[in-house]
């Protein structure tokens, strides 16, 4: 039997730009959904051939924003991919979701057309830091989202949730994290903010009106999630996740221990037996193709053994499961282990939480 | 550089026997010239006070370039010169006028070529003191005449730009004939560009500048004003014919270099080379020596004929050209260290002033340390290297030489690097300067308060002026060649002009003051300073790098020492987040791919000891704020 694999799906649709977010979304395009949709259930046609006889153990629906669809739309497009593709029963299907596109209702019917974990865009409990990052939600949507999610009956919830963001000071980190904990969700994820250039804040940045991230605090943030969530019960089981036992993210987990994936959607990217490919990113470019009948792929690349090497030890550190220190000479990871950014751990180097922070030192350090 | 022969028409002089065709020009026969109607002639003037405009119009109203030929700024030929607006060499146009021969020998135009300077002014009579009207004397016009009057030549003064609005040609005259001790109305009033005035320097120049002496039949003494390499015809050195009689062609001897060489020809500039059958005493002119190397010509030396009839003495005067700054070049791709060689072997052909030597830095790697004989002579060089042969260079800090005393033994010290640390000889000196600076009185308090800051001693004071004042000040050359001209210039918004010549040596306190990154000196960023300033120095540097040094796994200390003794101190504090924060929808590829965009980055960084260090980091810590400088 192959190996299980994930389904990604791309919804490119959002209320709003925010600022941080240089994903491939876009507001104000409400008016193409209908055909997007039927460009979706036309790519999972047409990918299905090549995938038959895989066995796939999760559905994860990203953005952009997938609740901006109807609930209803969603049922059809999880229907059309357990009519295309072989899931197992207990498969992960999980939605992201902007804590102002869910009601209770709409919640209530994704956990009847079978979604069964709900991500829910908190990132932060901060007004001021909200506004920072130029998110249009209050804190209290969160709540209120994750309190519709309970009452629909959703028992695997998960929080996203952004630091460093500028104004944030440790101190409004930790009432966030309090905050996040109070509504004890399964799982958590806590990211650093990163500024990427094609974003408003990045240009805001650049253009020095905004400063950016600072990293020594962003750094303090991080072991502060750290202390925080291990103490409050989650395990850390990748540099940015966090979860109750048994409810790490069966999808997000396939990416990193490099299991197939198909990717639906636009721009949505693919990975099987060392191929990567990726669909071309525009929505109109994609629907285009998808409804003249082709693949819309816009490019690929096939990993050679150095490629794969790097990317087999970058994030088999990213996990936390580690890479046996029998790959590399004693020379290259004793240092790190000496200073503390490694642990040998019965053969296998596994970063320390200073060792997350400096995960690219490590990756380029080891693998020389 | 002075025009090679034709060079920069891409073709060989026409030979004599093409010529023959064509009619020639009564004068071509040059010792037919009587010696009693031939004046020799250079023009003293400040960068931008028309000089060369004024050699312009002396060369359309002898006829010697037609109208159509001529070309803004005739005299000035590398492109470089030209968006300069200086003269880096001498040259020399014989003009005809009214039955006489008129040399006019063009000089350099600055602080660099003082030498060169004395030397084309040996090969001269007379000189013109060409001084804007609207601007007034400037220092370099200044130490230029005591450099002619010193050497006993006939001053014509001249004031220029009289058609601008701004001049104040009877204010100026006044200064002039006070410098000069003479009668404000013996100052000619010229405007170059409109040619008001200009026959009248002609005429002055034929009345009031003594001929030429000299004996055609005695042993032959030229003087080397100037020498240039042509690729197609060797070295061609510009003359003077002192004494006897040179043929064009002959066996000549070199008395500096002690070389002897079959000469080709002989010619004179009208302004284009033309051939003569001979250059007789008092005459100017161009010999095609033969030689390959423009080393052997070197300005200031004396030709003379092979064998019994030659001269048994040289000219007095020679002196070897003597660089006076120096600075490490690095090529930034070290790849391109072969190149650089190259580069520098091409332009010491045509630049007798040029001197390196390989060297190698722990930290820069493969590079050569080349002497200058001033900061415009460096900018020059290190702008042609990085024009004409497109490489791209780290410099050092320019330094002047130390002389390092221990016991009885001296050592001349080029590179702050091999300066004994701590202390270890007894005394060092240092090259000084004799400064003269001319500045608006209202900026004298700045120029103190500067000079004093680079521990200046004044020699004296001058009033030319109610409103205009020459000072004279002894300065360490290592406090000039950092950034004091940038200073000098800004202090007085442009207005105080400078100039100055080699003094000699003095003994200084001076220490050398190594930049040590997490316990690994970066050779590099050694600079020997006075004790006094140490401190200041270390602290600057550190905290430059600081900004310039990339954080590492581990705590930087960036130190300023002197010896064992640290004098400043800085940390560039461990790195502590260093991750991709989001690894997610799939998209590995592009967070590989930014991480092997770091490892790139890595691989082009230098190591000193532990410590990454990129290569921007080092150019930007050596930059000496040298912006204004060369303006």
């Amino acid at each position: 039997m192959s190996t299980p694999a994930g389904i990604y799906v791309h919804i490119p649709f959002c209320l709003t730009r925010c600022g941080y977010c240089d994903f491939n979304a876009y507001a104000g395009m409400d008016e193409l959904k209908p055909r997007y949709l039927e460009a979706l259930f036309r790519e999972a046609e047409l990918a299905s051939p090549g995938w038959t006889g895989t066995e796939f153990v999760s559905v994860f629906l990203g953005g952009g924003t997938p609740t901006t669809l109807e609930a209803a739309d969603l049922r059809v497009l999880l229907a059309h991919l357990r009519d295309r593709y072989s899931l197992t029963a207990d498969a992960e299907t999980t939605t992201e979701a902007n804590p102002d596109t869910v009601t209770e209702g709409s919640l209530a019917e994704l956990l009847d057309a079978g979604f069964q974990r709900v991500s829910i865009g908190a990132q932060s409990f901060d007004p001021a830091v909200l506004a920072s990052l130029e998110r249009i939600h209050q804190p209290a949507s969160v709540r209120r989202a994750v309190e519709a999610a309970r009452r629909a009956g959703f028992r695997n919830v998960s929080l996203d949730l952004i630091y460093g963001a500028n104004g944030e000071t440790l101190e409004s980190w930790r009432r966030t994290l309090d905050e996040a904990l109070a509504l004890g969700p399964e799982h958590l994820s806590a990211y650093a903010l990163t500024i990427e250039p094609a974003t408003s804040l990045g240009r805001k940045v650049a253009a020095g009106d905004v400063p950016g991230p600072d990293p020594d605090l962003q750094a303090d943030m991080f072991m502060l999630a750290c202390e925080a969530l291990v103490e409050a019960g989650y395990g850390h089981y990748e540099i940015s996740n966090w979860a109750r036992p048994g409810f790490e993210c069966v999808h997000n987990l396939g990416y990193w221990e490099r299991r197939p994936y198909l990717g639906l959607g636009a721009g949505a990217h693919a990975y099987r037996d060392d191929v990567r490919w990726w669909n071309v990113r525009p929505p109109e470019t994609y629907m285009e193709k998808v409804e003249a009948g082709e693949l819309p792929i816009g490019g690929s690349e096939s990993l050679d053994p150095s490629d794969a090497y790097l990317e087999e030890v970058f994030l088999k550190l990213r996990i936390l499961e580690g890479v046996p220190s029998s790959w590399f000479d004693h020379q290259r990871y004793e240092p790190y282990v000496q200073s503390g950014l490694l642990v040998d751990h019965l053969g296998q180097l596994v970063p320390t939480e200073r060792g997350m922070l400096l995960l690219n030192e490590l990756v380029l350090g080891l693998t020389g | 550089m002075a025009f090679s022969v034709q060079v920069d028409r891409g073709r060989r002089p026409a030979s004599a026997g093409s010529d023959a065709r064509r009619p020639r020009p009564y004068h071509w026969c040059a010792v037919s010239t009587e010696i009693s109607r031939i004046r020799n002639f250079c023009i003293v003037a400040h960068i931008d006070h028309g000089k060369s405009t004024l050699a312009d119009r002396m060369l359309e109203l002898t006829h010697t370039v037609d109208q159509r030929a001529m070309r803004a700024q005739y005299l000035d030929r590398m492109d470089l010169e030209r968006e300069r607006g200086i003269t880096i060499k001498a040259q020399a146009v014989r003009l005809f006028h009214e039955g006489y021969e008129l040399n006019l020998i063009d000089t350099p135009g600055h602080v660099d070529f003082t030498y060169e300077v004395s030397r084309s002014l040996a090969a001269c009579e007379g000189a013109i003191l060409l001084v804007d009207a609207a601007q007034g004397l400037e220092a370099q016009t200044l130490a230029n005449y005591h450099l002619a009057r010193d050497a006993g030549l006939t001053i014509i003064p001249a004031l220029n730009k009289i058609d601008l609005p701004a001049a104040e040609p009877a204010k100026r005259a006044e200064e002039l004939a006070k410098l000069l001790g003479s009668d404000p109305a013996e100052i000619l009033h010229v405007s170059a560009k409109t040619g008001e005035g200009v026959a009248d320097v002609l005429k002055a120049v034929i009345d009031r500048v003594p001929h030429p002496e000299g004996d055609l039949r005695a042993p032959l003494q030229a003087l080397i004003f100037d020498s240039a390499f042509d690729t197609y015809r060797g070295v061609i050195a510009y003359i003077r014919v002192k004494q006897g009689t040179l043929p064009s062609s002959a066996t000549i001897k070199l008395f500096a270099t002690h070389v002897t060489s079959e000469a080709e020809e002989t010619g004179v500039m009208a302004p284009e080379a033309t051939p003569v059958d001979a250059l007789g005493p008092g005459e100017v002119g161009y010999l095609v020596t033969g030689l390959k190397d423009v080393h052997h010509a070197k300005v200031g030396d004396t030709i003379t004929l092979a064998g019994k009839q030659g001269a048994a003495e040289p000219l007095p005067g020679y002196r070897e050209p003597k660089p006076m700054v120096w600075s490490g070049l690095y090529p930034a791709d070290g790849s391109d260290y072969s190149a650089l060689r190259e580069a520098l072997d091409r332009l010491k052909l045509s630049d007798s002033a040029l001197v390196f030597e390989p060297e190698t830095s722990q930290a820069l790697g493969f590079g050569f340390r080349v002497g200058f004989l001033g900061l415009l002579h460096m900018d020059i060089v290190r702008e042609r290297l990085e024009r004409e042969f497109d490489l791209e260079l780290i410099s050092t800090a320019p330094n002047v030489e130390f002389h390092v005393f221990r016991g009885t033994e001296e050592t001349v010290v080029h590179n702050p690097a091999e300066m004994p640390p701590g202390g270890d000889y007894d005394r060092v000196e240092e090259p000084v300067i004799y400064a003269t600076i001319i500045t608006p009185a209202t900026y004298l308090g700045a120029i103190f308060e500067l000079c004093q800051a680079r521990r200046g001693e004044m020699v004296d004071m001058e009033y030319l002026t109610p409103e205009r004042v020459e000072v004279h000040y002894l300065l360490p050359l290592a406090e000039v060649v950092f950034d004091f001209f940038d200073q000098l210039k800004s202090k007085t918004r442009g207005f105080a002009s400078l100039d100055y010549e080699p003094w000699g040596l003095q003994e200084a306190r001076l220490v050398r003051v190594d930049i040590v990154l997490h316990g690994e000196p970066v050779d590099a960023f050694s600079s020997v300073v006075h004790r006094d300033k140490a401190y200041e120095y270390g602290k600057k540097m550190t905290e430059r790098l600081k900004e310039l040094i990339p954080r590492q796994l581990f705590d930087v200390a960036i130190q300023a020492s002197i010896g064992s003794k640290v004098v400043a101190r800085e940390t560039v504090k461990a790195k502590r987040k260093d991750v991709l924060a989001k690894c997610y929808g799939g998209d590995i590829t592009r967070k590989r791919k930014l991480l092997e965009t770091q490892k790139k980055g890595k691989e082009r960084m230098r190591r000193v000891g532990k410590v990454d260090v990129p290569q921007d980091a080092f150019i930007a810590a050596l930059r000496v704020d040298e912006g204004a400088r060369k303006k």
